[in-house]
């Protein structure tokens, strides 16, 4: 077990003033105010960056920023930590600096021109040497002055296997962890994917579920399930249910077999604190209690797995004005302090507002997957998108042909792209033989030698490992062609598992485009206004957002009122208000709201609330709630918004209604606070998803709002509190 | 609270009895809300035994030992039982004391369990469910008759796509003639035999020796009238030894003819042991004829090709993993219950069936009988379509029904439905929680044709739901 240093022991200079870096470009002046801004507008340009300030203002200026760059020393970014927004060293920095002394006091003197030179001209063993003397900030500020091949060419140098009951990361190999994500995790659906993903040799790294319901009950029964999937077919790997890192300490206690412990991470601790609920005593614990307890404590050398990407700092709003590769990188100074299993970057994960098209994405994939190896983790890396960016299933392919050719260990299984649960795209079985068939790569030498027992893979008169005569056949994990067809049943998007060499056949292929393509054209579709005023008698208003391109890529500005209807909404002192907005999907709106509207008004007429007018508001988001309520002096909004379109071409329709509950009384909001622990909480959020043909159906979901709404006014409270009264109230005494 | 569940299968058949106990979960389909039994693992298999009898009854006390004996070896608690059934069947169920054993039965435990007698509709649709709705899903253009023979009788289904839609049954099993093992001496014959044997001028009884012909003469009026039945044959029941020996006649439809014939029970088990290369038992093991009942059927040229070409699940055992995996609907999670201390309801009539086009009328009268009935009753409500106007009208109309009709405000009413639309339907009913009533709307089950249903305690937002006392075809109320 690696020996944790604790936080206070690690030595982190004081922070100093910004100071100004300044070039000149044919006469021009070119200066930059601080370290921040001058690693932001080194970068290649980047939606998130663009959307924080920080890129370049153009071409000249990047390269400026980037020549002021090369000449800094490693010793003048390692005096000048970059603080929060309070000008503190934070854990996540803190942790950064637990460096080999020897190795950074070798480079310390070289600037960061001379240093990336310097690893050019080595060999890997040398380049690992001073990747343990380096932070972060470091690695981000080399990644800057790289072009593609030389983000390709460095990062293939390095080699970094890690072991668990696989070897991975051996070169020569390229493995995958399968990702059999369910909508409801439905046993069947995960048992069908995890056998046409293991029938595809896939499967070597991990077999890896993201839950749908984060409880240490459902994900101590998945971890069961998958243990006996994973011994039925006798498969050398290993298992894990991606839940919150307390939920699966929880099931290890009691004895679930939580094989390899997961957990996202981001760069910075108000991002890990906040929003993932995470802290380094937190991981310290957990990377502990694997040691000691985990079931593979004496058969891997390593059991942490995390998950990270570019962006979700900014996304969170708690970037501490760093830009997103830089984040990312102070990302794996802190995953390196565990030795873990498996890094899994998903860059291309959050959506335009981060990374807008394929260029960026690609770009961004590589500089991390860089960072990664320099700083000596082993990186598997999930190039992927969502319908509401422009990123498009080509540019995911050439994303992965060119981090295979750099050396990534491993991308996802995720069934024929389409990631059933979190309604985005990711690299597919297929994808993975693919590019070990065009690159000559293995899978992981335990795992080629069961699926050359299986007959998955064979070998060829010349020896070499081919497809074997099981291929891509789920039935030879089922006991009959019922169990199969009844396990197929349970797995949506499924289109047959006819192959065409290592690809999904045309057919099969047809129809994930064409869901993709129908998806798509549900988030660029305009609300029908005047159809949808036939309906009730609604009043239209405005966001911020002034286009649908700006909604999409911006989602700050769809949170606030337009200036005009933030000035013309007054106090009406309603009890209930109803909104409704086309969020991601308008066509969720135009199929819903003729069976749902009437009668949720009927149903909150006949309850005797009193309702403002109905709101239309064009390119709204969630968080628009907010502003409504505070203007009208609403007691709860019903927001009925479109939800982001995902795989399946209904589920483009489908909506979600958000009950947000205003703390308007002052002994209400001391309670609200004192059960979720933030004392300036100003709302609760009770949230009903899936409404549509496929989920829940119109005409039903406006009864089961009626009662919520009824719910929340009488018990006045919402969200998780108000289940913890409910739960009290029919509680037998 | 757990989403783990365990579910029990009984059967106390003419012959044997056995059980099964099975772990399940309840699993909640986060996208359409639809919770489904999944992931259900056999934990328990009993033996096969001989069905418990004193004399001419059921004996009680032996039949509760073996209860508490599977319930221990299953590890299983009777205040864990989520669902399942216990049923008495062929013979068993004709025994005096067939009702006293229900009785016992439910005793033990408690409410979760259906448990009925002499119920051959639901019975033949089980041994369906669980022998061959497997294949016939599998299969789904192909019509399959299932006749799970066994001690007593032989229960027939047909079905398609994995629904049955004709049910019968015949008193032709195994053990109408009981007989010394290894010999044909008889020990004891049914009634039916007794008719038979006179049928056939054969004067035999108690301590004789049935002769070689005589045991052909018998297995040839059985298989006259199992090949009849699943031809839809008439003739072999026109007489009054055919009539007596038909519980409920089968009348498979024109174009089901031809069926794929599949086989279950413990005559089936035997057959299909025989298929896959087993030697046959020794001359009347079991001390009846159902070695040479099943020798018969493989012998039959009429079903030798779908012997060899379809294979069936759990032959002995269809019935009671009909009952486990079959017999419980699980209703949706949206219900309409604003008083869950209603359930569970048991034996609960059901009453009538309304529509988007059934008149006023019609409405009031199907809501009349449900208030006379003492304990209440369910109402099948069928939507051709699950939109807004469509519910707010039928509903208004009930409410509007219940309102002329004073119906009380304590009796409880159920409502059926099958599509996921139970909460709106139950507001619109009580015109939003004004009009005082004991209203549950069950939504998300296949409603089957039946004359109870069994409604359990909520369980993660859901309740197992399972009807009894099925309808012939075109006998619905």
């Amino acid at each position: 077990m690696k020996t944790l240093p604790p936080l206070d022991a690690i030595l982190v200079p004081e922070p100093q003033p910004d100071e100004v870096y300044s070039a000149r470009c044919l006469g021009r002046p070119l200066s930059f105010h601080g370290l921040k801004a001058l690693l932001g507008a080194a970068d290649y340009s980047k939606a998130g960056d663009r959307n924080a300030g920080l890129a370049a203002a153009g071409e000249t200026q990047r390269e400026a920023a980037r020549a002021l760059l090369s000449g800094l020393t490693l010793q003048h970014l390692h005096d000048h930590p970059l603080t929060d927004d309070e000008g503190r060293v934070d854990s996540v920095m803190r942790v950064n600096y637990d460096i080999d002394r020897a190795a950074f006091a070798s480079v310390a003197d070289m600037t960061l021109g001379q240093l990336k030179d310097h690893l050019l001209r080595s060999r890997g063993a040398e380049m690992q040497r001073i990747g343990r003397g380096l932070t972060g900030v470091m690695a981000a500020a080399v990644a800057k002055l790289c072009d593609v091949h030389e983000l390709i060419y460095l990062a293939r140098k390095i080699t970094h296997p890690t072991k668990a009951r696989t070897l991975l990361g051996s070169p020569g190999t390229l493995s995958s962890r399968l990702q059999p994500n369910h909508p409801t995790d439905d046993l069947r659906g995960i048992t069908l994917l995890c056998y046409w993903g293991l029938a595809m040799g896939s499967g070597d790294a991990l077999i890896g579920l993201n839950p749908a319901i984060d409880t240490v009950e459902n994900v101590s029964s998945i971890l069961h399930h998958l243990d006996r999937l994973r011994r039925r077919a006798g498969a050398p790997t290993q298992i894990c249910v991606l839940a919150h890192v307390k939920t699966q300490l929880a099931c290890l206690e009691r004895g679930a077999p939580v094989e390899v412990l997961f957990q996202s991470l981001a760069g910075t601790e108000r991002t890990n604190l906040l929003e993932f609920d995470i802290s380094v005593d937190l991981l310290d614990r957990g990377y502990r209690t694997m040691a000691e307890k985990g079931p593979l404590r004496d058969t891997a050398d390593q059991f942490m797995y995390f998950e990270t990407g570019q962006g979700s700092e900014f996304s969170y709003g708690k970037h501490n004005g760093i830009d997103m590769t830089t984040t990312e990188a102070l990302t794996y100074g802190l995953a390196r302090r565990y030795d873990p299993f498996m890094v899994n970057n998903v860059t291309g994960f959050i959506g335009p507002e981060t990374h807008l098209d394929g260029m960026e994405m690609v770009l961004a994939n590589l500089q991390d997957h860089f960072m990664g190896k320099l700083l000596g983790l082993p990186m598997g890396m999930a190039p992927c998108y969502t319908l509401h960016s422009n990123i498009t299933l080509e540019g995911q392919q050439i994303a992965t042909q060119l981090l295979t050719a750099a050396g990534a260990n491993y991308y996802m299984d995720v069934c024929l792209n389409t990631d059933r649960m979190l309604a985005y795209f990711d690299t597919s079985a297929h994808d993975n033989q693919t590019l070990r068939e065009v690159q000559g790569k293995l899978p992981a030498p335990e795992f080629l030698e069961w699926g050359l027992g299986r007959g998955i893979f064979a070998r060829d008169a010349g020896g070499a490992v081919v497809r074997g005569p099981r291929w891509g056949d789920p039935r030879q994990f089922c006991e009959s062609d019922e169990e199969l067809r009844e396990l197929a049943a349970a797995t949506p998007a499924l289109y047959g598992f006819e192959c065409a060499g290592p690809r999904p056949a045309n057919a099969v292929s047809r129809q994930v485009k064409m869901n993709q393509g129908v998806g798509r054209e549900a988030i660029h579709a305009e609300l029908r206004v005047e159809e949808l005023q036939r309906l009730a008698p609604f009043r239209v208003v405005e966001t911020e957002a002034a286009s649908k391109e700006a909604h999409l890529n911006s989602p700050d500005l769809g949170a606030r009122l337009s200036p005009q209807d933030g000035e013309e909404l007054t106090a009406e002192h309603r009890q209930v208000q109803v909104v409704v907005s086309d969020g991601l999907s308008a066509e969720a709106v135009h199929h819903n709201m003729p069976d749902l509207l009437p009668v949720l008004l009927d149903g909150l007429a006949g309850r005797g609330f009193s309702t403002g007018r109905p709101i239309l508001a064009r390119y709204g988001r969630v968080k628009l709630a907010e502003p409504l309520a505070e203007r009208l002096q609403a007691e709860l909004i019903v927001y009925l918004i479109g939800e982001r379109p995902g795989g399946d071409a209904l589920a483009s329709r489908s909506l979600s209604a958000y009950l947000v509950y205003r703390l308007g009384d002052a002994a209400v909001q001391r309670e609200a606070a004192r059960f979720s622990g933030s004392p300036g909480i100003r709302f609760e959020y009770t949230v009903i998803s899936n409404i549509y043909a496929g989920g829940l159906p119109p005409t039903e979901a406006a009864g089961v709002i009626v009662e919520k709404v009824s719910d929340i006014l009488a018990h006045r409270a919402a969200g998780n509190r108000l289940e913890a009264v409910l739960k009290t109230a029919v509680a037998p005494a | 609270m757990s989403n783990a569940i365990k579910l029990v299968g009984l059967d106390f058949g003419t012959t044997t009895s056995s059980a099964v106990i099975a772990a399940a979960c309840l699993v909640r389909n986060t996208v359409t809300g639809r919770t489904d039994l999944d992931d259900v693992r056999e934990c328990h298999r009993s033996d096969m035994v001989f069905t418990p009898l004193a004399g001419d009854r059921l004996d009680e006390n032996a039949v509760a030992a073996l209860l508490d004996g599977w319930l221990a070896a299953g590890g299983v608690r009777p205040e864990e039982v989520f669902g399942g059934g216990a049923l008495l069947t062929g013979l068993a169920a004709q025994k005096d004391n067939a009702a006293a054993l229900v009785g016992l039965i439910r005793r033990r435990l408690g409410d979760a369990l259906i448990a009925t007698a002499d119920d051959p509709c639901l019975e033949s649709w089980l041994a369906f469910m669980g022998s061959a709705a497997s294949l016939s899903r599998a299969h789904p253009d192909t019509w399959f008759l299932n006749l799970d023979v066994g001690g007593g009788t032989t229960n027939l289904a047909l079905g398609r796509a994995g629904e049955v839609l004709r049910t019968g049954c015949l008193f032709v099993g195994a053990r109408h003639a009981e007989v010394e093992p290894g010999t044909y001496r008889i020990v004891r014959v049914s009634r039916y035999a007794q008719a038979l044997l006179d049928h056939l001028g054969i004067r035999k009884g108690h301590g004789d020796t049935l002769a070689e012909g005589d045991v052909a003469a018998m297995l040839d009026f059985y298989m006259t009238l199992l090949e009849g039945a699943a031809a839809g044959a008439r003739e072999p029941f026109a007489g009054p030894v055919g009539r007596l020996h038909e519980q409920v006649a089968f009348r498979p439809p024109p174009e089901a003819m031809g069926a794929v014939v599949t086989f279950s029970g413990g005559v089936g088990e035997l057959l299909y042991a025989h298929l896959q290369g087993k030697p046959w038992p020794p001359t009347t093991y079991y001390g009846d004829l159902g070695i040479d009942l099943a020798q018969c059927l493989a012998a039959s040229p009429r079903w030798a090709e779908h012997l060899r070409r379809y294979q069936p699940a759990s032959a002995g055992r269809a019935t009671v993993y009909g009952l486990l995996r079959h017999n419980i609907e699980i209703s949706g999670s949206t219900l309409f219950l604003p008083r869950p201390e209603t359930l569970p309801l048991n034996d609960m009539p059901i009453l009538g069936s309304v529509t988007a086009a059934s008149t006023d009328a019609d409405l009031g009268a199907a809501l009349e009988l449900v208030r006379r009935s003492p304990r209440g009753g369910c109402i099948r409500v069928a939507l051709a379509a699950p939109e807004a106007a469509t519910v707010r009208t039928l509903g208004g109309r009930i409410a509007r029904a219940l309102r002329a009709l004073s119906f009380p405000a304590t009796l409880p009413l159920v409502l059926l439905v099958r599509e996921n639309l139970g909460k709106t339907l139950g507001h619109y009913v009580t015109e939003w929680g004004t009009l005082p009533l004991n209203l549950v709307v069950i939504d998300e089950v296949t409603v089957r044709d039946a004359q109870y249903a069994r409604i359990g305690r909520p369980h993660h937002q859901v309740v197992p739901v399972s009807f009894y006392g099925l309808n012939e075809p075109g006998e619905t109320p």
